[in-house]
């Protein structure tokens, strides 16, 4: 046994790489198929229908997109209502941020009611988990604040309840795996 | 509910995916109906049995005095 690297041969061909393309969100990486053996039919194509990006994550999109909007209005309400604190129309400015959270809404409602009945049924427990861990936790400080404890705002409450039905969606999509 | 839905896949070499894309519902669904963890609902049952060309009763099984919801 040599421990001499094996001779590189150029008249032999270079390996084809496994793939046409590196991975890409944008174009179709299909494998290269492997040489045709003499007397052996090729490779049966995929049954399964590769479909793009936007086809498998649409509404993912959408919703991202909406909230992306949603943080620039409020940023831009936030700062406008900071340099016009008297102005008449102030108002009407701090609600523009509700317009795109108007719309999160409804794309998420839309997004539900296409998925299917496991992933309902899995959306349904996560929502009563987060249902009854929220009014268990806020009854909770309720009670400390009533016994001395310094008084939290009110927009805790939204984060907790995504927080819990985050929590609520991973528990009851792993019980059904 | 117990079911023979894996032997009747393998039969037809399906894949989870294959029969799920059939189906029009998610691999995860296709699996959880499989190892006994989910029943699915009467329409999905129907849409199985005429996947597969058989009565539902030759794809589930009820298991006697079962509790329901399981």
């Amino acid at each position: 046994m040599s421990d001499a690297p094996p001779e590189h041969n150029p008249t032999q061909a270079p390996v084809e790489p496994l793939y046409t393309h590196p991975a890409s969100p944008f174009m179709r990486t299909e494998s290269n198929l492997p040489p045709m053996v003499a007397g052996s039919p090729g490779p049966t194509p995929p049954a399964m229908q590769v479909q793009s990006t936007w086809v498998t994550y649409r509404s993912q999109i959408e919703i991202g997109l909406a909230l992306l909007a949603y943080m620039m209005l409020l940023i831009g309400s936030v700062t406008l209502l900071r340099a016009n604190p008297q102005a008449s129309w102030r108002y009407v400015v701090a609600v523009v941020p509700v317009l795109p959270a108007a719309l999160v809404v409804f794309l998420f409602v839309r997004r539900l009611s296409q998925t299917d009945e496991l992933q309902k049924r899995i959306q349904t427990e996560a929502f009563a988990f987060a249902l009854g861990g929220t009014a268990l936790l806020t009854f909770t400080y309720g009670f400390l604040e009533g016994a001395g404890m310094p008084h939290l705002n009110w927009t805790f409450i939204l984060p907790l309840i995504a927080g819990l039905w985050g929590i609520g969606t991973a528990i009851f999509t792993f019980r059904y795996r | 509910m117990k079911n023979r839905l894996r032997v009747l896949r393998a039969e037809l070499d399906w894949s989870q995916a294959d029969l799920a894309q059939r189906l029009g519902v998610s691999r995860q669904t296709v699996n959880a109906i499989e190892t006994g963890k989910y029943d699915p609902s009467l329409p999905l049952a129907f849409s199985l049995a005429r996947t597969f060309k058989r009565r539902i009763e030759e794809i589930f099984e009820a298991e006697p005095r079962q509790k329901v919801g399981g």
